[in-house]
């Protein structure tokens, strides 16, 4: 069974032309998935979570959670949903265990019989206990909002950007803390701008202008990447890639770590010796190398919407 | 226990963890209500005279020693020439010249009349008007005096001060004051509350969760609500042990008068609270709306002393009635059969604005 479904949903603000979302056809998160959404800023991620989560209407389209329609049964929705905004919004004047007690009793829940969803990640923050919610750093503060959206035991959990900001173990910590709620039947959407954290989730969909591009486990948008790949380094990485962008046969150029990445056009017959001779000679580069590569789910992303 | 009542325990949780607001809601009815009305004080004392002499006679010596007698007026300076004097008055070192013109005695003990000159200072009006006034008095009684028997007019003026038998300025403006701490408690506070969660984002997480948002505003107006009644409490036990007001009872008119306003605050904060997403934009909404119920209705100036145009506009001003109420029960010991016109005005103020507040509430979520 589906836990949640989307049709056609579309969601405009004000007089802005385009709409913040705009997603044509049907899509679907199975039950204990953990879908993940990537694009960058401004594609519309977190319009989408507020739609799912009931804050806001869409202005066309439906769609469903655990069954339930988000604009109908939107009250039933928020028993059985858990939400973190991608900003801190707990109560910072209250301390950690008030937070926790607040939210637990919002949901007419309380702390004891719900502790063991969450008991993985409170026993790192209940030596902060009594202190307040805004004194916490960064990657305590996500891990009480964690809790905080845990502690009714929601059948589907949305997370907005839930690392940006967070520190490389945290991250890892947060990622192995969403594994562990998935094997326990958990539909977990999150969005995130870290292809690493991509790579994680069981279905990725890529959004950008309110559109999902594509929707697929990473290895099989990995598996249908259909360009030829290379990777390309040289003294002058500046100028480099200025060069490489005024090949005729390159159809696009990105700094990837300390390399380049390049894509070919469609049936552009050349060698890898080929490109390496020609940076060298023609465009007068040393320390050439040039490499074929196979791509990653960075690449894909970053060669989306130009089909 | 509903959602309500956990509601209310995190309001007073975060208002009570943190030292500051307990303090401020008892300080703000003890400063308001013991300070205010100490340094608002609109008696005229210690006016700077300036006495130009010209006549240099007994008589005119008599006149200048009266002036300095009667305690409103100390010598600033004495001048030959009202050139002089007027620069004085210029420089701001002096209030008011007296001119005594040359041969005042000579022309009063022929039977003559001599005219002596005040002229006043009236940047600050309240001390130009009634110090001038004061300064005419006392040369009027001298005059009387030296024209001989002192019965020489057959008519007395004198006047009896009801209610406020002193005509303290002090016990006109404390129920003023009483009205300041509801709007501050009542008014303030629960908008500035629930702007802050929408600022920082709280409210959403709220709003994802079981709980109905008017149960979440409606906590909050009421915990601020019984904050109002206990400021105001602690203001009316002030003005009755202090300055004595309220002797003649009145209790009941006082506090059902505050609820209705204080209602009727909660109303106009919520309206305010719709329509801002910021703490900067509410708070600048609420004060230029406090200022005008304050400055406008009657609360610190008489309506009556008012532009025609602008007294009609304290009728459509809920503080207008409220202060109404609260003066003639604390001064006059007024009772509901009296003030039912205020009362119901009151009422249908509160009753509409908390209309309005549900209809642009609703358009608004």
């Amino acid at each position: 069974m589906d836990s949640i479904t989307i049709h056609n949903l579309k969601k405009s603000f004000g007089r802005h032309p385009l709409p913040a979302v705009d997603l044509e056809g049907d899509f679907a998160v199975g039950k204990g998935e953990l879908f993940g959404i990537i694009g960058p800023d401004g594609a519309g991620k977190t319009t989408l979570f507020r739609i799912l989560a009931t804050l806001i209407r869409p202005d066309e389209g439906t769609a469903t959670v655990e069954g339930l329609d988000i604009v109908r049964d939107y009250r039933t929705i928020r028993t059985i949903l858990g939400y973190m905004p991608g900003k801190f919004s707990l109560y910072s004047d209250l301390s950690v265990r008030e937070n926790l007690e607040f939210f637990a009793s919002v949901f007419g829940k309380d702390i004891d019989s719900n502790s063991d969803m969450i008991e993985n990640i409170y026993c790192r923050l209940r030596p902060f206990e009594k202190r307040k919610a805004g004194n916490l750093s960064g990657g305590m503060k996500q891990k009480l909002a964690l809790c905080c959206s845990l502690i009714h035991s929601p059948s589907v959990l949305f997370l907005d950007e839930p690392t940006t900001g967070v520190d490389p173990s945290s991250r890892r910590e947060l990622w192995e803390n969403l594994a562990e709620l998935r094997d326990r039947g958990m539909t977990i959407v999150v969005s995130t701008a870290y292809m690493d954290e991509a790579d994680r989730c069981d279905t990725v969909a890529m959004m950008k202008s309110g559109k999902f591009l594509t929707v697929d486990s990473p290895s099989d948008i990995v598996a249908q990447f259909d360009r030829r790949l290379l990777s390309v380094r040289s003294d002058d990485m500046f100028r480099l890639l200025h060069d490489l962008r005024s090949m005729e046969t390159v159809e696009k150029c990105y700094t990837f770590g300390d390399t380049h990445h390049v894509t070919l056009k469609d049936g552009a017959d050349v060698s890898v010796d080929g490109i390496a001779g020609r940076l060298g000679s023609e465009y007068g580069h040393t320390g050439v190398t040039v490499r074929e590569i196979s791509a990653s789910l960075e690449d894909c992303y970053m060669n989306l919407g130009d089909k | 226990m509903g959602a309500f009542g956990y509601l209310m325990i995190k309001e007073a949780k975060q208002f009570f963890g943190n030292p500051f607001m307990p303090m401020v809601l008892i300080l703000l009815p003890l400063l308001l209500m013991l300070v205010v009305p100490l340094a608002a004080n609109m008696e005229v004392r210690d006016v700077r005279v300036t006495v130009v002499d010209r006549d240099r006679s007994v008589l005119s010596a008599e006149l200048t020693d009266r002036i300095f007698e009667s305690g409103y007026f100390v010598p600033a300076s004495y001048e030959d020439t009202y050139d002089a004097a007027m620069d004085e008055l210029g420089r701001g070192n002096t209030d008011i010249i007296v001119e005594i013109p040359e041969g005042m005695e000579r022309t009063v003990g022929r039977g003559g009349n001599a005219e002596i000159f005040i002229a006043a200072n009236a940047v600050n009006s309240t001390k130009g008007s009634i110090g001038g006034g004061y300064l005419s008095s006392i040369v009027t009684s001298f005059s009387e005096g030296i024209s001989g028997a002192g019965n020489s007019l057959p008519l007395k003026v004198v006047p009896q001060f009801k209610y406020n038998p002193h005509i303290e300025y002090k016990l006109f403006m404390v129920p003023a004051l009483m009205i300041v701490v509801i709007v501050l408690v009542g008014g303030f506070f629960p908008t500035l509350s629930i702007v802050t969660e929408k600022e920082k984002g709280t409210i959403e997480q709220i709003n994802v969760s079981p709980v109905r948002k008017r149960d979440f505003i409606f906590s909050k107006v009421v915990f601020y609500g019984i904050l109002g009644i206990f400021a105001f409490t602690i203001s009316f036990l002030i003005a009755h042990f202090v300055y004595g007001l309220a002797s003649n009872g009145g209790l009941l008119e006082i506090y059902v008068s505050a609820m209705i306003f204080l209602v009727f605050m909660a109303g106009f904060g919520l309206i305010i609270s719709n329509y801002s997403d910021t703490l900067l934009q509410s708070v600048f909404m609420m004060f230029f709306f406090v200022l005008v119920f304050m400055l406008m209705s009657g609360i610190f100036t008489p309506v009556s002393s008012m532009e025609t145009w602008s007294q009609y506009v304290t009728y459509c001003l809920p503080t207008r009635y409220f202060v109404n109420i609260l003066r003639a029960v604390c001064l006059k010991g007024s009772s509901f059969a009296d003030l039912q016109f205020d009362f119901i005005m009151l009422s249908v103020f509160a009753a509409v604005i908390n209309a309005v507040a549900v209809i642009t509430y609703r358009k608004q979520s």
